[in-house]
């Protein structure tokens, strides 16, 4: 499973769609089965828990003086303040 | 007869005719905008319009039909400012050459109206409009860039909406200004900037609602060329859904408000998550049906060379064998998978051990030649019958020559 920790949200779509087929064709040994099984579950189990995360993250995007580029903190609810 | 005799003789409607096709067949004449001041506006109960356009020098007898008079968003008047788009054509009843206006504007929007169409014309040559150009914006986007006005309402919306439906995203937001003179080169500034930040793979530019001047800074020429020439993919998001500016052209996706923009910029949550869950069960499914499809292969073997002799340990056998299948789908079905890559693989080590194992250890099946029916018991088969013998390595064909009972 900790093969899959570093994909994102994409590859990790992608893969378990390919799983799925790979699974459904019926082409796989009783063993392969089992193995794609399991990788497909922790795909989807991946897939979730990152929807579920509870809300993007959100940056401030500010160029400074000399040229490079900061990230500040960004939140919501000044700028509802702001209104 | 002709007084001069050099010279054609035509009719009225021969000259108008001729004048008609001249003014008729001229490319500037054939769609004009003209600039002048209405007078003696009349509009005829037919619903068209009459009426001559002015200047210091010269007048321009106009005609507006129905259809066209009702598109108007303003009302006509005498001593108004206008500019009238159409095309000038003869009137032959009366001789008279006149501008067949198809739209008009007051003058102060109007001009802007014309810089505006000069300027997507000029655009469009270049090719910057082109289909071809546009690019298709990422599926699952990891990190969305959102120029605006850091205090707009269309912001806080973009926001919410993005982090509720793909939290997986991170928003960066890039202010900039979105009304009057110094809006483009700020816009211009945050879009290299987003271009310098170099993590972006989708980009909103935009703004709330306003008045066609509010929104005029984003028909700037030079923020269309750098939205145009920039390597992220962007999705325009101006105002309200009728309001179309020049960024909106040369974005590759133009969102018709920023709320839509947020909307079709990420996937929809529900959506995916529903569709995962579609995966786990076609993924149980698939597994289920494989190991079925193991099962019955495994009877399909164990029914058809079943062994003549049951034995002890073959008996035990068979029955574990059974009980792993049953327990190997189980655990399929309760999503215990390492429980289940246990099971069968203890399933596949019996299904080597199998019949060829048996025979290997010297028991043999016998199976009368008409039918290839197992015999199991001295009346499946008679005196004199055929049969075949199946060995470790072959088949012996032979024939009964008597039947005995066993003693017990």
């Amino acid at each position: 499973m900790s093969e899959h920790e570093e994909l994102s949200f994409e590859q990790a779509l992608k893969r378990l769609e390919e799983v799925v087929q790979r699974l459904e064709s019926g082409e796989t040994s009783l063993e392969e089965s089992l193995r794609l099984f399991e990788e497909g579950m922790a795909l989807k189990k991946l897939c979730t828990e990152k929807l579920e995360r509870a809300r993007a993250a959100i940056k401030k995007l500010v160029e400074s003086q000399g040229g490079t580029i900061e990230e500040q903190e960004f939140d919501v609810s000044d700028l509802s303040a702001q209104e | 007869m002709s007084f001069y005799p050099e010279t054609p003789l035509l009719s009225v409607a021969e000259l108008t005719a001729h004048i008609k096709a001249l003014i008729e067949s001229d490319e500037v004449l054939a769609d004009v905008a003209v600039r002048g001041e209405i007078s003696n506006y009349k509009l005829h109960t037919s619903g068209h319009a009459y009426f001559t356009l002015k200047d210091e020098h010269a007048a321009l007898s106009c005609v507006m039909w129905r259809l066209n008079v009702a598109a108007l968003d303003f009302q006509p008047e005498d001593g108004m400012q206008v500019i009238a788009y159409g095309r000038v054509g003869v009137y032959e009843r009366q001789g008279r050459y006149q501008l067949y206006v198809e739209d008009m504007k007051p003058a102060g929007l109007g001009e802007l109206y014309l810089a505006f169409e000069r300027l997507k014309k000029k655009l469009e040559t270049e090719g910057l409009f082109d289909p071809a150009r546009k690019r298709p914006l990422p599926r699952f986007p990891r990190a969305i860039g959102v120029i605006t006005s850091s205090t707009g309402a269309g912001l806080r919306d973009i926001l919410t909406i993005i982090s509720r439906r793909f939290p997986p995203a991170q928003l960066y937001v890039i202010p900039a200004l979105v009304q009057g003179a110094d809006a483009p080169p700020s816009l211009i500034a945050a879009i290299k900037l987003a271009e310098k930040f170099a993590k972006l793979d989708v980009l909103i530019i935009g703004r709330g609602g306003g008045s066609m001047e509010d929104l005029w800074c984003f028909n700037d020429e030079q923020l269309a060329r750098t939205i145009a020439a920039c390597p992220i993919p962007t999705i325009s998001a101006v105002g309200h859904e009728t309001d179309f500016t020049i960024a909106d052209f040369v974005a590759d996706v133009r969102a018709p408000t920023p709320s839509a923009a947020a909307e079709m910029v990420v996937p929809d949550r529900a959506e995916l998550l529903q569709r995962l869950r579609a995966y786990g069960e076609r993924l149980a499914t698939a597994l289920e049906g494989r190991a079925r499809q193991a099962e019955a292969a495994l009877q399909g073997l164990l029914a058809r060379r079943c062994l003549t002799h049951p034995e002890e340990r073959l008996d035990r056998e068979l029955q574990t064998l059974d009980e792993l299948c049953e327990r190997a789908l189980r655990a399929v079905l309760h999503g215990n998978e390492l429980r289940a890559r246990r099971l069968a693989s203890a399933s596949a080590q019996l299904l080597a051990l199998g019949p060829q194992q048996v025979l290997n250890r010297g028991y043999s099946i016998v199976r009368r030649a008409e039918d290839g029916a197992i015999v199991r018991s001295i009346k499946d088969i008679e005196p004199g019958a055929r049969a075949d013998i199946l060995v470790s390595d072959g088949e012996l064909e032979s024939q009964i020559t008597a039947v005995k009972e066993r003693r017990r």
